[in-house]
């Protein structure tokens, strides 16, 4: 469901996409453009405990035109996490940010940025660093930011004004970049594997890059092919600091611990489940945890796991009692490659990720007999939901029979 | 946590603004550090300042008859040297004993009294140990306490040691002793990220109890929860005071990396603390060519062809991470100068290497002249950072509302490289503060020493 959702949500930025689509200045290849609007403000999400807990996040408005319209949509309406943003290599991504302001903190006069981190070659009046460049005030006019979008991989992307407070208080979510060797035309040799793409067509709006073969990475030889792929960000709350938020309070900065360790903004057992969870009632009754972190995959598929974390406090290891490793072929967007060619793939059973590191995993699920499998960290103190000793950062991996 | 309009900015300028200035105009390139091949040290006690105005006790390493500094003198010697280094313990009695570990390095102890792990000096202001070893390989190594080494790292006890590569060239600068065909270690600018955490509670403790045994009572260092964040000894916005000002008489070491669109960084990341840091560098990818001294080598002789890039480097307690960062705005989709019709943006890309990039300053030549994609909000929609030159160009400034902007006078791209640990962007629980600091990206002809 999960996967559907983010279909779909690609599906109206691919047709947002084709209304804009046209060749880029003198380059030969022709560039996508896509498109995303997002409202930056306050709201609330339901722990797993059942726990309601004030958030500051962002939320999907793409299509409303009328900047009051916009504004309206994104009061209160803040996700966690963030709207998972998928794009392609070589599409130009223009990302559209309102500041609704805080309706739960009206003494607020914060701005809001949108940092993609790790995006290369960066220029500051798109980083979303505010003390190197702006951030966008409360108000009716937008701050677009532009990105030339030449290097695939997993990213992430967060709020950057007042990192430490912003950022524990939900501004983040998962961006991955799918790359370019999706497109290459049907029977394109990649060493010894013959590339697979039904509907193959030079111009790239056409050629959907989810249809046929698809690779985490430009890897030239077909290494890093998957079948079906799956964000998952670590990140964790610390209600104390959440609490002291809402009503106003000093924040306890120094005090900052992980009391709800989370993957895509849910607790175990909700990370399991495939369905946006129900709305709460302190912000109206607005879908604001809609990302699963539910794993499915038949025998036999190669599972790509696009592991982020966002935590501000901990690191943390992932682990699965699949029975079978995880190979990693990517670091923090980039393909796991020396310079020379030398592959630097590991298998291991656990990966480890400390505040603003991704790393790319492949699953063969090929040994895995059906059935329900885990995948948890192994800092086990964080198997929790606040006082609950048994949630935290886990979900299920379920795997079907061919 | 604005209660009042962009309060924050304003306090970081407020905080930032007296001491950068200066630091901008004369911060070195070249790490500072101590050179030769004999070095007297000795540990002593003092006090260290703190970006939120605190001062709590610490002990350190001293060189000669000088303060104790945080981190210790940075001892730049060159392959193959014979390095001898004597230690005093300066500490009162009740700090006991002091010694030096120097992981990666064969050492040789002599004098003092037996040790767990080394030769130690008791605390009489007289007796000496003497470590002695020679530099067979460059690269990038720590010292620190080796005597109740938890404790003594805490309390302040550690340093970087840089080992130049055989036959080392200032005017053509490698990091390691590669073949001279190979670039991978060659740099135009090198800097030291020395990262570090303290927990005051422990120093406190000690200040006053003057006691060791005072420890035995808590659970600090077992739990232990940092309040204060290092790079080079010091908390931001400490860290861009030039180095070597009088106000901070026991944290001499500064960071403020600067450099140019194309020039390669060479970026020397210890961790000297007991936790780890996420290192987050924006503006691009590093890539990390040695651990531990170690270049990332199949083989001697092919260069760091196990190298790899990453945005964020993780600098775990003890290790030390050597990566090489590089900027160019290559294919960031518009003209990073402007509009190059435009009188006030005029510039030239010329490409007669045939690299892609302008031969001076490094443009790339693809994007010449591509104009700007989108339209900035009007002013009053907008907070701009201190950082902010005014302009989305390098090299320009733009008009801004009075009291913004001002701590980037030549216009350049300033990044942050932060912990992304972002509690750690605090000092004591005040934000901003901890491991921060800004590279700047300065426009092709600022002078950079």
């Amino acid at each position: 469901m999960n996967r559907e959702r983010q279909y779909l949500r690609l599906f109206l930025v691919m047709v947002v996409a084709g209304l804009g689509l046209f060749a880029a200045g003198t380059d030969s290849v022709l560039a996508v453009q896509k498109n995303i609007q997002l409202s930056s403000g306050d709201g609330y999400i339901v722990m797993a405990d059942g726990r309601p807990m004030y958030i500051f996040g962002f939320s999907d408005i793409s299509g409303i035109v009328d900047p009051q319209d916009a504004l309206a949509a994104g009061q209160l309406a803040a996700n966690f996490p963030a709207p998972t943003i998928v794009v392609d290599e070589g599409d130009e991504f223009y990302l559209t940010l309102y500041n609704v302001g805080m309706l739960i903190r009206p003494d607020l006069f914060d701005p809001h940025t949108v940092h993609w981190h790790g995006f290369p070659q960066a220029a500051p009046i798109f980083d979303g660093l505010p003390e190197s460049g702006i951030s966008i005030g409360m108000g009716p006019q937008p701050l677009t930011y532009y990105y030339n979008v030449i290097e695939p991989g997993t990213y992430m992307y967060h709020c950057h004004v007042e990192a430490t407070e912003h950022m524990q208080m939900g501004m983040l979510g998962n961006l991955y970049v799918r790359p370019a060797q999706n497109r290459l035309a049907d029977g394109t040799m990649l060493g010894s594997h013959e590339h697979d793409n039904p509907d193959y067509d030079p111009d790239p709006a056409q050629d959907d890059p989810t249809v046929g073969d698809k690779y985490a990475y430009n890897d030239s030889d077909g290494s890093t092919l998957y079948d079906v792929d799956f964000a998952l960000q670590m990140t964790a709350f610390d209600d104390e600091f959440h609490d002291a938020s809402e009503s106003a309070q000093p924040l306890p900065f120094y005090q900052m611990r992980d009391t709800y360790p989370m993957l895509n903004g849910r607790g175990y057992p909700d990370t399991a489940n495939p369905a946006p969870l129900a709305a709460p009632e302190e912000n109206g009754y607005q879908v604001s945890q809609p990302v699963s972190s539910l794993v499915t995959a038949e025998q036999g598929q190669k599972v790509l796991l696009r592991i982020s974390n966002l935590g501000v406090v901990h690191q943390y290891t992932l682990t699965t009692n699949l029975g079978v490793p995880m190979k990693v072929v990517g670091f923090c967007a980039r393909l796991y490659r020396g310079p020379t060619g030398t592959d630097l793939y590991y298998d291991t059973n656990s990966v480890t990720l400390s505040g603003g590191e991704s790393i790319d995993v492949i699953i063969d699920t090929t040994d895995v007999p059906p059935g329900t499998y885990f995948l948890y960290t192994t800092n086990l103190n964080f198997l929790s939901n606040g006082q609950e000793d048994f949630g935290g950062m886990m979900t299920e991996i379920v795997i079907t029979a061919p | 946590m604005l209660r009042n309009h962009r309060m924050g900015t304003r306090l970081l300028l407020l905080l930032m603004f007296a001491v950068f200035i200066a630091g901008v105009i004369q911060a070195q390139a070249v790490i500072p550090g101590v050179t030769g091949t004999s070095f007297n040290l000795a540990a002593r006690e003092g006090y260290l300042s703190t970006g939120d105005g605190n001062s709590f006790y610490a002990w350190g390493f001293a060189i000669d008859n000088e303060w104790m500094q945080y981190p210790g003198p940075t001892i730049i010697v060159n392959q193959n040297d014979a390095v001898t280094i004597t230690l005093t313990n300066d500490l009162p009695a009740w700090a006991g004993n002091v010694s030096i570990l120097f992981p990666g390095l064969s050492v040789q102890a002599s004098g003092g009294q037996a040790g767990q792990l080394t030769r130690e000096a008791p605390p009489d202001g007289a007796t000496t140990v003497t470590y002695t070893f020679t530099a067979t390989r460059p690269g990038t190594f720590l010292y620190h306490g080796g005597t109740r080494p938890g404790l003594q790292m805490e309390m302040g006890l550690v340093g970087a040691i840089i080992v130049r590569p055989a036959g080392f060239n200032p005017a053509a600068p490698r990091a390691y002793d590669d073949p001279v065909s190979d670039y991978d270690s060659a740099y135009d600018h090198e800097y030291l990220f020395l990262l570090s955490a303290m927990d005051s509670r422990i120093h406190d403790l000690l200040e006053f109890k003057k006691d060791l045994t005072a420890l035995d009572e808590v659970n600090y260092l077992s739990d232990y929860f940092p309040n204060y964040y290092f790079i080079n000894g010091r908390t931001s916005p400490d860290v861009f005071s030039e180095p070597f000002v009088e106000w901070l008489p026991h944290q001499p070491y500064n960071s403020l990396p600067r450099m140019h669109p194309g020039e390669r960084l060479l970026m020397r990341v210890l961790n000297g603390g007991l936790k780890r840091h996420p290192f987050h560098h924006h503006g691009n990818h590093a890539r990390v060519i040695a651990k531990q001294g170690q270049l990332l080598a199949s083989m001697p002789g092919v260069g760091a062809d196990l190298s790899y890039e990453v945005f964020t480097i993780e600098s775990v307690p003890g290790e030390t991470v050597d990566a090489i960062f590089q900027w160019t705005g290559e294919k960031i989709g518009w003209d990073i100068y402007g509009d190059p019709n435009h009188p006030d943006y005029a510039h030239d890309c010329i490409d007669n290497d045939m690299d892609g990039y302008d031969d001076v300053t490094h443009e790339w030549c693809a994007d010449h002249g591509k104009p700007f994609p989108v339209v900035l909000p009007e002013k009053q929609n907008l907070a701009f950072g201190a950082f902010y030159s005014g302009s989305p160009f390098l090299g320009t400034m733009g008009t801004l509302p009075p009291g913004e902007g001002g701590l980037n006078p030549n216009s350049g791209y300033a990044y942050m490289w932060h912990s992304h640990d972002e509690k750690e962007l605090t000092n004591f629980g005040l934000f901003p503060g901890g491991i921060l600091t800004m590279l700047i990206i300065e426009p092709p002809g600022v002078p950079i020493p």
